[in-house]
């Protein structure tokens, strides 16, 4: 049972694990506002969908694509002008990117959970002594959809391939005749792309709260122990980090299921530094 | 020696190298850092307690930055968890004094170290690690770290009051007193992390941020000096949070969260990475910043009653963030360099340069 539930929520993870790994892959930044673009999603979409009184459909829509503007601007009007400034300063801007945004979501909706929506028709599915809600079960699904969307696109697109030539250096593929801002725009507007499914989906499980952003933290250790560079390893490694979230939790219990999933981080540090699926890059001196 | 006595020297030059080595080099100075240190002694006497207690936070805040700089700005690794560290100091410099009356001045070194003990074990990825991951260590110090405090020591999880720092039978317990104490406390750090960036550990440090590979090539032990950085930057977070908790005379969690360990980096982003005058003015700034919200936010949320509960909150994050944001665009190097801009300035005027 938990670790079904687990698997559940892990593909959720996997998910913004994956947004993640965008960002990563094609700039080599550690985007700390990844769980904050979630937040923002999620609201965003209960604004389409309550304050606005859209269908559910739509509202999904509108909230993606505002994703999709959210994350594209983030990289136009900040990260853009760090292009050439040591890594460091992009990492930290991240960092308060994601305290702005979290300013932004408080200021607009305030600090209170909101109205909980209802996003999926509640029904429950029994197998054996197994319990799933239909919830579960698409959240699950769609997550696992627009990941493998997304890992496809790397794989075969023109966009997608162009990405990862950006990952391995700019100036390169910038003589190869590909538009290096571009691809960075598009890579951060996936990544909120993929952060606002993740939001809509842990959104209807969760509620739509503050604390969406601290389940959106998980997906830092699912991203590294996949390999920071791989999606199908934050994919997988969302998947890990989902299960032991909810086995320790639940054998645990006291929310120890974030610090374990930090711990397995450390420990991954050491074992592989790459993670499980990451390019390893070996330096000798 | 022939001098024009009306322009000022195009330069301060040196003829021996124990006067290149002076922080204080010229007679100007001298008298500028007698008049500062007069002041800052005499400030009690004229301040306010609100304000010797926003000096005290100021001060406490530039140990724990001074300890951040040295690793972020000087060894070029990233920290997320600060607070966390400083928690560690802080609690344990507590319960020493709490439990086993031990006092504040044989408490305070136990808790600069066991701080550093700790960061030392977080700081061990950095074995195979290159390049900035060290900052996920650091944020899964800081989770870590918390919730061992709320879930794993009972102690700790509800707070417990702490006793005031004692000197014989004066007992530093309000902010008048304890004002000077960190003072002391603030100077002494201050002066320990400049001479120590320009020894031959600083430069090292330098070395390893610049290039790791050129640095390992000159003979610099990478691990052992990344690791050192981590336990000095530790062992500063450490003995400000013994600091913060003896002049609150109570230790709980709520002092030391990620949010404060983001405020730390944004400090030293806006004074300026690697460099000591920088951290100070970045504590300053941002301390000063935080208050004035603190202050604005509660009026704009009465004024504007369309702003929903908790927009107050949101405002600190939102300006504060930005004004970090916009730094580290158009400012990276911080104020410090601006003020160095300044003094270049003052140095050569009226000619350009």
């Amino acid at each position: 049972m938990l670790v079904i539930s687990g698997v559940m929520n892990g593909a959720i993870y996997g998910l913004v694990a994956l947004g993640f790994v965008l960002v990563y892959k094609s700039s080599g930044v550690l985007n700390f506002a990844q769980g904050y673009m979630l937040l923002l999603g999620a609201y965003l979409f209960w604004f389409f969908k309550v304050t606005l009184g859209a269908p559910i459909g739509v509202a999904m829509a509108a909230a993606v694509a505002a994703g999709f503007a959210v994350g594209a601007l983030i990289e136009r009007l900040a990260l853009r002008r760090l292009i050439g400034q040591p890594l460091i300063s992009m990492i930290t801007v991240t960092i308060f990117l994601a305290l702005v945004l979290e300013g932004l979501v408080s200021m607009t909706w305030g600090t209170y959970p909101l109205q909980h929506v209802e996003v999926f028709r509640e029904s429950t599915l029994r197998l054996g002594r197994i319990v799933l809600t239909s919830q579960n079960l698409v959240a699950c699904g769609l997550a696992l959809a627009a990941a493998g969307a997304l890992i496809v696109f790397f794989r075969y697109t023109r966009i997608g391939l162009a990405m990862r030539g950006v990952a391995e250096g700019h100036q390169i593929m910038q003589s190869m005749g590909i538009n290096v801002r571009h691809i960075l725009n598009v890579s951060w507007g996936l990544a909120g792309v993929a952060a606002t499914v993740a939001g809509i989906l842990l959104g209807s499980t969760f509620g739509f709260q503050l604390g969406l952003s601290q389940i959106g933290l998980l997906a830092i250790p699912a991203a590294f122990i996949g390999g920071l560079d791989s999606p199908e390893g934050a994919l997988l490694g969302g998947l890990l980090i989902g299960v032991v979230e909810s086995v320790v939790s639940g054998y645990v219990g006291n929310a120890a299921g974030v610090p374990a999933a930090f711990a397995i981080l450390i420990a991954t540090m050491l074992v592989r530094p790459y993670g499980f699926f990451g390019l390893e890059r070996i330096e000798r001196v | 020696m022939f001098r024009v006595p009306f322009y000022p020297p195009s330069g301060v030059y040196a003829d021996s190298y124990e006067k290149d080595m002076r922080i204080v080099k010229t007679g100007t100075q001298r008298v500028l850092a007698a008049l500062a240190l007069a002041v800052l002694v005499l400030l009690p006497l004229v301040a306010s307690s609100y304000h010797l207690r926003l000096l005290i936070g100021i001060g406490i805040a530039v140990i724990v930055g001074l300890g951040l700089n040295i690793l972020t700005g000087y060894c070029g690794q990233l920290n997320v968890g600060q607070s966390a560290f400083m928690m560690v100091g802080g609690f344990t410099s507590g319960l020493l004094n709490a439990y086993w009356g031990w006092p504040f001045w044989a408490a305070v070194l136990p808790a600069g170290l066991a701080a550093a003990a700790v960061g030392v074990v977080f700081g061990i990825p950095s074995v195979r690690l290159k390049g900035l991951y060290l900052a996920l260590a650091t944020l899964g110090a800081q989770i870590i770290l918390t919730w061992i405090a709320l879930y794993g020591i009972t102690v700790t999880a509800a707070g417990f009051s702490v006793e005031p720092v004692k000197l014989g039978s004066l007992a530093f317990n309000t902010p008048q007193k304890f004002y000077y104490l960190a003072l002391v406390f603030t100077l002494g750090m201050t002066l320990a992390a400049k001479n120590l960036m320009r020894s031959r550990l600083g430069r090292a440090f330098i070395a390893i941020r610049d290039n790791d590979r050129a640095a390992e090539g000159m003979g610099i032990d990478i691990f052992r000096y990344k690791l050192l950085a981590f336990a000095i930057c530790t062992f500063y977070a450490g003995v400000g949070g013994s600091l913060l908790v003896h002049y609150m005379m109570w230790a709980q969690l709520e002092s030391f969260t990620l949010q404060d360990s983001i405020w730390y980096v944004a400090m030293i982003i806006v004074g300026g990475l690697g460099s000591i005058e920088g951290t100070i003015f970045g504590v300053v700034f941002i301390t000063l910043l935080k208050e004035l919200v603190l202050v604005v936010g509660p009026m704009a949320q009465e004024r504007f009653t369309f702003l929903p509960i908790g927009a107050a909150s949101g405002l600190l994050l939102v300006f504060i963030g930005s004004v970090a944001i916009l730094f580290g665009i158009l400012e990276p190097r911080g104020m410090a360099h601006r003020w160095s801009l300044v003094k270049a300035f003052y140095r050569l005027w009226p000619f350009g340069y």
